[in-house]
């Protein structure tokens, strides 16, 4: 499928996956980072109250380490996972800083996750 | 009836402030360490510096930070540039199962041999510019050509090896082609403590690298003490280190070896705030801030929450010269090496190590704690090259170092002593 979309029972989200679906957590932080907190803090209050439900679903899926799993899951459950793993990035930024980054925080893109260069 | 309760409770305050004062405090059951402040040479010298690369960098067991995991296979591969020494080391699994290091030089003409952090050599790995292929094990294969050199034997071109050796899964490394002693020596009582702990059961779930425009040392020293906490990391474990008994006081205990030394914190977990995702993710899986449950305490590692204390927060272990780890739980530490570059420049790798996701929904809880971890990085990460340029002003020439301070204190004594050797 060239254009994915979120599980069916998660339909409500697809204005959000659109935006926050990223593969990456560069790509998610950086959306963090340029994101007002208003923007933000209306993601997370849409996530919020089904996260529940997204976490369930996405239990059904299990995985293997390694290689990485992310690319074994049906498109529709990657989507939602991507979903839900901007959900993850942006919780600092509303339960603890109530900015979108690190008070006087050193500069994320200075700070580079290995992961994403590694060869595995 | 109030008043008795209230004096009790002043007497017992009382009681624990005098104690630390007569002889409790950690620092002065080290006389050899002194109260003295110390000096900022260290920071700025490049005299200092120098000394540092011939008198410890070149001759101590360094931890890599690497794991055996990271290279399973035969023939898997890994590049550790070692700045300071001005070298670059090939850490290889052999097909016997063993993992040995090589300095990443051909032996023809010196270029570096690997060029990527990771990878794979199964059937040799080969020089990009003649062509020169050397086996995993380190021997000289196959020479293009090899009939146009004279008095030429492959065997007196073999890579040339740096001691390597491993400790619950971690590879170190010794520039000192003689090591005086063996990694197991080196590290003391250390094994001891942590012998049993999971490390073999949790692989590197998260891993980043900045480059910092400060002394190595400072982004060490950073690592060494956690009086920080309540100030920089307020809002992530301001509430959890509130210590109503002894205000002042946020260490447990601590341990200091001939090289190595260890702290163990204070730390009421009922006081974490209990945001909503907190909440959800402890519900589906791990969090790191309202995990482990104390119940099997007796069970841990001797060196894990040594005093057994139901207000434990952490433990942080630093194995000298570059290494550190905090252990949060039986299942979760994360770990920091530390590698000089030039007299201020330094690059840092921070590690989380996590229990293996088991379901889709993990992955989310897993990056929930990455997320946290990583910002409180940060707000560690903005301290570097800002305590560098102060120092650099040369407003200070000396800094205090308080009780709770202590390893930073004993980390300069025996790189002192090193060097003075």
């Amino acid at each position: 499928m060239s254009n994915p979309r979120l599980p069916e029972s998660f339909t409500d989200l697809e204005p959000l996956a659109d935006v926050w679906a990223l593969a990456t957590e560069t790509e998610r932080n950086q959306q963090r980072l340029t994101s007002t907190m208003t923007q933000i803090q209306a993601f997370y209050d849409t996530m919020l109250p089904r996260m529940e439900a997204v976490l369930t679903y996405l239990g059904q899926f299990s995985i293997k380490y390694p290689p990485e799993p992310i690319d074994a899951l049906p498109e529709e459950a990657q989507r939602l996972l991507y979903l839900s793993l901007a959900m993850a990035e942006v919780t600092t930024a509303v339960e603890l800083y109530q900015q979108p980054g690190v008070p006087d925080g050193f500069d994320p893109r200075r700070f580079i996750p290995d992961r994403e260069r590694m060869k595995r | 009836m109030q008043d008795t309760v209230q004096d009790t409770v002043q007497d017992s305050v009382q009681d624990t402030l005098q104690t630390r004062t007569n002889g409790k405090r950690w620092t002065l059951d080290y006389p050899e360490l002194g109260t003295a402040p110390l000096p900022v040479t260290p920071y700025l010298s490049p005299e200092y510096f120098t000394q540092e690369r011939e008198k410890i960098f070149n001759r101590t067991w360094l931890c890599t930070g690497k794991r055996v995991e990271e290279i399973s296979q035969a023939g898997d591969y890994l590049v550790q540039n070692v700045e300071v020494a001005k070298t670059s080391v090939l850490l290889v699994r052999g097909k016997d199962g063993m993992v040995r290091g090589f300095h990443n030089v051909c032996k023809h003409r010196g270029n570096r041999l690997a060029w990527d952090g990771y990878g794979s050599c199964r059937s040799g790995l080969t020089c990009k510019f003649h062509g020169w292929t050397y086996a995993p094990d380190g021997r000289l294969v196959g020479v293009p050509e090899e009939d146009m050199f004279f008095d030429f034997d492959k065997r007196d071109y073999g890579l040339s090896p740096v001691a390597t050796d491993v400790w619950e899964g971690f590879i170190f490394i010794n520039l000192d082609p003689n090591p005086p002693e063996t990694l197991h020596q080196y590290l003391g009582e250390v094994v001891d403590l942590l012998r049993g702990y999971s490390f073999d059961r949790l692989p590197v779930s998260w891993s980043y690298t900045a480059e910092q425009t400060c002394n190595w040392r400072i982004l060490r020293d950073s690592q060494l003490e956690f009086y920080h906490g309540k100030s920089l990391h307020q809002r992530f474990a301001g509430s959890v280190m509130v210590n109503k008994q002894q205000p002042s006081c946020h260490v447990l205990d601590t341990k200091l070896f001939r090289r190595h030394s260890m702290m163990s914190f204070y730390g009421d977990r009922r006081n974490t705030q209990r945001t909503p995702m907190e909440l959800l993710v402890a519900q589906f899986g791990t969090s790191l801030k309202t995990f482990p449950s104390l119940r099997d305490m007796d069970r841990w590692p001797l060196g894990v929450n040594p005093t057994r204390s139901k207000q434990w927060f952490f433990d942080i272990y630093y194995i000298f010269p570059n290494f550190h780890m905090v252990i949060l739980s039986p299942f979760l530490y994360v770990a920091h090496t530390m590698w000089p570059v030039t007299v201020n420049r330094s690059i840092w790798n921070a590690r989380g190590y996590f229990p293996q996701p088991a379901t889709a929904a993990e992955l989310v809880t897993r990056e929930y704690n990455k997320c946290l971890a990583r910002d409180v990085w940060l707000e560690d990460g903005s301290t570097l090259e800002n305590t560098q340029r102060g120092i650099e002003t040369g407003i200070l020439t000396q800094y205090p170092v308080q009780d709770q301070e202590l390893l930073i204190r004993h980390a300069h004594k025996v790189a002192e002593d090193l060097i003075a050797d």
